[in-house]
């Protein structure tokens, strides 16, 4: 079948595309230590995802990853007050297993914030298969829901070499790679090729011109997320990018929607 | 109405370490440019930076010879060593359509200060010659971008690649303190509210577009500009406008 582009005409010309929503399954909120962020709050966010056709941000608030004073309370804030285009992932910093203890045992009070749980594992240096985690692994692989993994190259804490090991261990929850392992690209296509439930997710790949057009190439489209950092980066970018690099409308329409909807169950 | 876009931030030949989808010449750049809507284009050579200067220099200038829609950018090194900088530099310039500077200080090997370029940087800045330093190519590091301003505080000096994280914190200061100095725009689109808050702080006249083609996609910097939250006329100088006035104001 022949490849279409209408949506890269569609997105240039008009701001947004009513039969493309976009879903945003990796942002975060709040200010950060490296760099100056120009919309921070919630109510900022949630005028940007509107204003530009994003139909939902998934988010771990920074304060969630990098301060245990604050803690997952700033996503629970954030969400119900903006809960039409916010939901959130519980963060989880496994230098505090108790303070994990506790966000699992209130888990199910939020049903309406939460989808699933966020490790960042370089932030915590902590590798994702420490047993820290395992309470969050067991309880998203047992109801299926998503965990989104910052992921980079084969660093030691979140890189291939111990994704695999999660990987073969939880089959049910939906393994988002935040990055793709950034740089490792041989090996993130073939984790997906292993694993029915790991898929790439696109912050910081679309740095390299190419990259994409290959994951499309190996691995089809329906094992790839939309993902950007927000607030860090701008949403119209990475569609830019996404349209830029030439693959078909449908391609684009898994990425942009269809695959975050089937992960999310909406 | 479409904005017309001129992209001053282009590269083509063929890199040492193959990227995925390189532009090996400037055929394959003009392809490009018409493709994703790019009227006119700064480009420079690979070469300048992987190889040498003087080579690359002298790649580029035979690749855009008679090439309408491409102005070329040439690298240069410490006058001393005689490599790239002779007494008839400029007018080499001028021959083959060179209109802009860059140095690449760090992966280079010098330093890019009073002591090493005094007279040679001093007459770049009284032609207006734009000279380019990009923070991600092994170009520079902050505190050598805030010793070149410090010594050549009127030098029209445009920063390229500023960085993936915001980097507002290193670029507002130097923006604040010297008045010729701009910022390319190739991942100030990736920032979220880039464009919104440089308008809102220092208005459109400081920045130039530039997509760092062929290592990102053109298509990325353009849709976050057209759809920045800033007006149509702000849009337009930044997309081409202020880079025609640099153009405008340089002699060679
Ligand atoms: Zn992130």
């Amino acid at each position: 079948m022949k490849k279409t582009q209408h949506l890269r005409t569609a997105f240039f010309s008009r701001r947004r595309v009513p039969d493309c929503p976009v879903y945003d399954l990796h942002g975060h909120m709040g200010p950060v230590y490296g760099l100056h962020i120009n919309r921070e709050s919630a109510a900022q966010a949630d005028a940007v995802l509107k204003r530009n056709g994003v139909r939902l941000l998934v988010f771990c608030h920074h304060a969630a990853l990098l301060c245990p004073d604050i803690g997952n309370a700033a996503n629970i804030v954030a969400v119900r007050a903006f809960p039409e285009r916010l939901r959130a992932y519980c963060g989880i910093n496994p230098n505090y297993p108790d303070q994990i203890e506790k966000d699992l045992t209130s888990f199910d009070r939020y049903p309406d914030v939460y989808v699933g749980f966020k490790f960042h594992a370089s932030f915590h240096a902590i590798p994702i298969t420490d047993a820290r985690y395992e309470p969050a692994w067991a309880l998203a692989d047992e109801r299926g829901l998503p965990i989104l993994l910052h992921t980079w190259g084969n660093d030691p804490q979140c890189g291939y070499t111990v994704i695999r090991q999660v990987a073969e261990r939880y089959h049910r929850a939906p393994i988002l790679l935040g990055h793709s392992c950034h740089g490792a690209w041989d090996e993130a296509i073939r984790l997906v090729k292993d694993f029915p439930n790991v898929y790439l997710e696109l912050c910081a790949v679309m740095d390299e011109r190419g990259i994409l057009e290959r994951f499309v190439e190996e691995l089809g489209s329906t094992r790839i997320v939309f993902g950007t950092d927000y607030p860090w980066f701008s949403h119209h970018y990475y569609i830019g990018a996404v349209l830029g690099s030439g693959i078909g409308d449908e391609d684009c329409r898994n990425i942009f929607y269809r695959n975050a909807k089937r992960i999310l169950g909406k | 109405m479409r904005l017309k876009f001129i992209d001053i931030n282009l590269a083509f030949g063929q890199p040492v370490r193959a990227g995925y989808r390189p532009a090996f010449t400037a055929g394959d750049v003009r392809r490009v440019m018409k493709q994703a809507g790019i009227a006119k284009a700064l480009v420079w050579h690979v070469a300048q930076h992987d190889l040498a200067p003087a080579d690359g220099n002298r790649l580029l200038a035979k690749a855009i010879a008679g090439a309408s829609s491409l102005w070329g950018c040439w690298t240069i090194l410490p006058p001393q060593t005689d490599e790239v900088i002779t007494p008839d530099f400029f007018r080499r310039m001028k021959r083959h359509g060179i209109v802009a500077l860059r140095a690449f200080p760090d992966y280079h090997k010098f330093l890019i200060n009073r002591v090493t370029f005094g007279r040679f940087l001093d007459e770049v800045t009284e032609r207006r010659i734009p000279l380019l330093l990009s923070l991600e190519k092994g170009g520079i590091t902050w505190p050598a971008v805030y010793q070149v301003m410090a010594d050549f505080p009127k030098l029209t000096c445009i920063l390229c690649d500023i960085g993936i994280w915001g980097v507002d914190r290193f670029t507002w200061p130097l923006l604040e303190t010297y008045p010729n100095l701009y910022l390319e725009t190739s991942l100030l689109a990736l920032d979220d509210g880039g464009f919104e808050s440089m308008v809102a702080r220092f208005g459109a006249r400081r920045m130039v577009f530039g997509t760092n083609f062929p290592e990102r996609y053109p298509e990325a910097g353009m849709l976050s500009l057209i759809r920045a939250d800033i007006s149509r006329s702000d849009k337009q100088r930044i997309a081409a406008a202020n880079w025609e006035v640099v153009l405008n104001q340089m002699r060679v």
